[in-house]
């Protein structure tokens, strides 16, 4: 008890840092919020007003976790439980109103994945918090129910009818167990991370690890999209409600100019905290780690510029493209991969300011090292038997719809490589006793292996090519 | 090196869980390049010769980098896995089959040493004691038996004895996927056809890997006896049926209507909706007919295999359809299957039964006129029928991967979900000869979760022996905390 009273007493460090990021932040997510507020009409107990009852309650809930994670007051947990609890009722009530209007489970486009997704979570962060007393688990958990929520209010929600292809309850359990195992995997990647802290990794290790995330996202951005100084996003007819395509499977490509030079500045500016970690560590020089901090700091800030500068050409303006005449309206749900790199690398960046000035709070508030480590262990033992599952209920609805288990199509292959690495995982541990820190890099690798699968395959591998053909 | 150190190192190689873990990764990387690099089965030629200069494509064309999953060697990897799980699991066999068979089931004080997990309880009456702790081993879940060596007596517990197979469940299972696959690619094939409503055909076009194409005859003939599309009210397709008959030797052997995710299957030819499209064959035509002489003008609907009767009693037929001709010494030849230019040959037919035979060229001239009849016919329009395009496949190894998969399914929840822990109970005495309860025990994995159940196991003892002096070993304490 002794050591809450010192903390509280404790003054935070960068206290000034932490106001002007936030204010950063706050400042991009509000103009994200104003520019997708819709009028909310019909009953007031309409799906929509209990989804953003829900937004509201997870928003002041995650406020209230960060403001735990930061000052490590406990009292702001119960607060936040409490408006988590709430959420989570509004939350179901949206959940089960859309189950009942669709007949089928929420599961069919990505609006409904988000809702349950945010629910899963929501409920997870709760059992945490309840069941295993981990609470600071709901400064990282929430944010990103916030954001998804935020998300979902840009998508179109509209009930839609099944196509046939997709009227499989294989497809559903596929589904199912695809956003389980992934959880899983989730989960597994924080907790290996929470190891790696509580291992004593060094933070500046953590500060290069994030920046190397940062140029990962925004080197695949500027691959894929850059040409020419412009950015090219995909055409969005808001009529109609749907992508505009050139031919089937080939969306339109328009480009917002000037934006690519942003986005390559943004991409030096996370190259820079990189640079001078190699520098620091060759040189054996800590100064060159103090610097990165701040280059690290720069960069979140920047890179919070150009999501608000994003949002808001990608609402107001109309952009050609080289290869179609005439003007075209796009919007942010026909460009996920963007909007969750870009908001990606901003967490990252935060959990990383937030590793970087209440370090040793957070090392209190977690775990002993051995027990992240079992428990990292026991999580993949949960989300290998899923996505085996998940691999063979996707084969088995490949045969009825199409008459063929296994095509190798990029996404069963990824899959497949998913599955490879935390089989390798398993036998290096079980048989060769790897435990600690190679095990929480080999989970670390399983989870950037899962999000290539969800994000790179659809996004980047086709985007590789689309340019080579110009 | 003589031969049979020779095979003594390859079979040494194979076994090792290093060389298991090294294909992993090889066919992991490759499978990852085939993503990278444009494969052939799934790109068109043109997208590809675009994305590669000439000479790369040559390159990556040698290499087979242009169809991975589908060349020779990388298939030779996926057998060297089978191989390495068969040598896997014959080489770790024994050891297994011991656990099972042959467990050692009294525990002599040397083995006593080399237990994790055990206590020692001072006991008076040593009988009483093992009574006790079989009853309490009993409540525990453990199956319990006693056991007698040289005169001294003690316990043997054990629980999920069968965990000890998991691994091989899990590989067996590996290998039945794998067979499955190989099959499939030997003897499987997967090919396409179309039927319009009221044809039946047997031949399906395969494609192959390189893009082209061969033809192949099913052991039956497909008869389409409808097809349609059901719409949404906001237009998008809610359901897309054919009505299929299968018929063999000239019989109808079964019928099905099917709608995509619920294929036909007959005799192991499982045939799926894939498309559907209007056919170059007409369902019904509408001619005009204007009397040679006089009387009033009139449309007649004809269907292509039926006939409609004129005002004036005659019935008019279509013999022959031909949807794009051409004509070539005095023969008409079908060009094509596209409805362009189409010959119809007509069939007017009198009261007393005598039939003229009148032709229609549609490019030449959109009328009979001249052929000595008394109408002049002209095509005005026709209804097409509809065709159903079908997926036809034959994969007599799925049945393999489907057994495969539910073995791993049962083979991972056994080796993750349970664990054989095994207790041994037997009388010890101390320095100054006094009787003492010996308990240890271990587990195959997992041990955190035996440690706290050998806890709880020591407690139920020392409850009910109401035991004095307590000396617990746990020399596990260091071990866990690694583990």
């Amino acid at each position: 008890m002794s050591d809450a009273r010192v903390e509280r007493q404790q003054p935070a460090n960068g206290a000034v840092l932490l106001v002007l990021v936030g204010l950063g932040i706050a400042f991009a997510l509000l103009v994200a919020l104003l520019a997708v507020a819709k009028t909310h009409s019909g009953p007031i107990y309409s799906e929509a007003n209990m989804l953003y009852t829900a937004l509201v309650l997870y928003t002041g809930a995650a406020t209230l976790y960060m403001g735990y994670g930061v000052t490590g007051i406990e009292r702001y947990v119960s607060g936040a439980s409490l408006l988590t609890a709430l959420g989570f009722l509004a939350n179901t009530a949206a959940v089960a109103h859309r189950w009942s209007v669709a007949g089928r489970p929420p599961f069919s486009n990505m609006y409904e994945m988000l809702l349950s997704f945010v629910w899963t979570l929501a409920l997870l962060t709760l059992i945490a918090e309840r069941a295993y007393k981990v609470k600071i688990i709901g400064s990282i958990t929430m944010p990103i129910t916030v954001v998804s929520v935020i998300l979902m209010q840009l998508l179109p929600s509209d009930v839609r009818p099944l196509v046939p292809a997709l009227q499989s309850t294989w497809l559903q359990v596929h589904v199912t167990l695809a956003m389980l195992s992934y959880a899983a995997c989730a989960v597994s990647f924080a907790l290996a991370m929470m190891f790696l802290i509580q291992d004593n990794m060094k933070t500046e290790s953590f500060q290069a690890l994030t920046s190397a995330g940062m140029v990962a996202i925004y080197a695949a951005i500027l691959v894929t999209r850059f040409r020419s100084g412009a950015l090219g996003v995909t055409a969005y007819d808001l009529e109609a409600k749907s992508e505009v395509m050139v031919s089937r499977g080939h969306p339109l490509f328009i480009q917002i100019p000037e934006l690519g030079w942003l986005y390559l500045l943004v991409l030096l500016s996370a190259l820079v905290p990189l640079a001078l970690f190699v520098a620091g560590k060759v040189k054996k020089d800590i100064a060159f780690f103090d610097l990165a901090s701040k280059a690290m700091f720069v960069s979140i800030l920047l890179q919070a510029v150009g999501l608000a500068i994003f949002v808001a050409r990608v609402k107001n303006g109309q952009y050609g493209a080289p290869n179609a005449d005439g003007l075209f309206t796009t919007a942010l749900p026909a460009n996920p991969f963007l909007l969750s790199g870009m908001v990606g690398g901003i967490v990252a960046g935060l959990l990383y300011l937030l590793l970087l000035w209440r370090r040793e709070g957070l090392q209190r508030m977690m775990p002993p090292a051995d027990v992240l480590d079992r428990v990292t262990y026991k999580i993949i033992c949960i989300a290998f038997p899923l996505l085996t599952l998940m691999i063979a209920a996707g084969a088995y609805w490949a045969n009825q719809a199409w008459g063929s288990y296994w095509s190798w199509d990029p996404k069963e292959t990824w899959a497949a490589i998913t599955w490879l690495v935390y089989a390798g995982y398993l036998h290096m541990r079980i048989t060769r006793g790897w435990r600690g820190r190679r095990a929480a890099w080999f989970a670390i690798l399983g989870f950037m292996v899962v999000i290539f699968t969800f994000f790179g395959v659809t996004y980047l591998l086709p985007g590789l090519h689309a340019y080579a053909a110009g | 090196m003589g031969l049979k150190s020779v095979w003594t190192k390859v079979y040494e190689t194979l076994a090792s869980v290093r060389t298991g873990i090294f294909l992993i990764i090889v066919v992991g990387l490759f499978s990852a390049l085939g993503t990278v690099v444009l494969q052939r089965p799934t790109s068109e030629p043109e997208d590809m010769q675009r994305a590669y200069s000439p000479e790369t494509l040559a390159l990556l064309d040698r290499f087979g980098l242009t169809d991975i999953f589908h060349a020779w060697w990388f298939l030779l990897l996926l057998c060297l896995i089978c191989v390495c799980l068969i040598v896997v699991s014959v080489d770790r066999w024994p050891n297994a089959w011991k656990v099972y068979a042959k467990p050692v089931r009294f525990a002599k004080t040397a083995f006593r040493l080399s237990l994790p997990q055990k206590v020692e309880i001072a006991v008076t009456d040593e009988a009483g004691a093992l009574s006790v702790a079989e009853h309490v081993l009993d409540r525990f879940g453990f199956k319990v038996d006693r056991v007698t060596e040289d005169g001294a007596s003690g316990l043997f517990a054990e629980r999920q004895r069968f965990s000890v197979f998991a691994l091989y469940l899990v590989h067996m299972s590996l290998l039945f996927i794998f067979a499955g696959y190989i099959i499939d690619g030997v003897v499987g094939y997967r090919g396409n056809i179309n039927v319009a409503e009221g044809q039946a055909l047997g031949q399906i076009t395969l494609r192959d890997n390189r893009g082209g194409e061969t033809k192949k005859m099913l052991p039956f003939l497909i008869r389409c006896d409808g097809a349609g599309e059901d719409t949404y009210a906001d237009g998008s397709p809610k359901k897309w049926w054919s009505k299929l008959a299968l018929i063999e030797n000239g019989k109808e052997v079964a019928s099905k209507t099917i709608v995509v995710n619920d294929p036909f299957v007959y005799k192991g030819i499982r045939i799926y909706q894939a498309s559907m499209g209007q056919s170059g064959t007409p369902r019904t035509i509408t001619f005009s007919a204007t009397p040679a002489k006089a009387g009033v003008p009139e449309e007649v609907e004809v269907p292509l295999n039926g006939k409609a009767l004129l005002s004036d009693g005659e019935s008019l037929s279509v013999l022959r359809w031909i949807p794009d001709f051409y004509i070539q010494d005095n023969e008409i030849y079908k060009k094509s299957d596209d409805p362009e230019n189409p010959a119809v040959q007509l069939g007017l037919t009198n009261a007393k039964g005598e039939t003229k035979k009148l032709w229609i060229l549609y490019s030449q001239m959109n009328s009979t006129k001249g052929q000595d009849a008394p109408y002049e016919f002209a095509i005005k329009s026709a209804t097409w029928a509809k065709y159903t395009g079908l997926e036809v496949s034959h994969q007599p190894g799925q049945f393999g991967v489907w057994i495969g998969v539910v073995l791993m399914a049962f083979g991972l929840v056994i080796a993750f979900y349970t664990q054989h822990m095994r207790v041994w109970v037997a009388i010890a005495e101390d320095d100054k000869g006094g009787k003492l309860l010996w308990v240890g025990g271990t587990t195959n994995k997992n041990r955190d979760r035996f440690q706290t159940k050998f806890e709880q196991i020591k407690a139920a003892l020392l409850e009910e022996l109401g035991g004095a002096g307590v000396k617990s070993e746990q020399e596990n304490d260091k071990t866990l905390t690694k583990a």
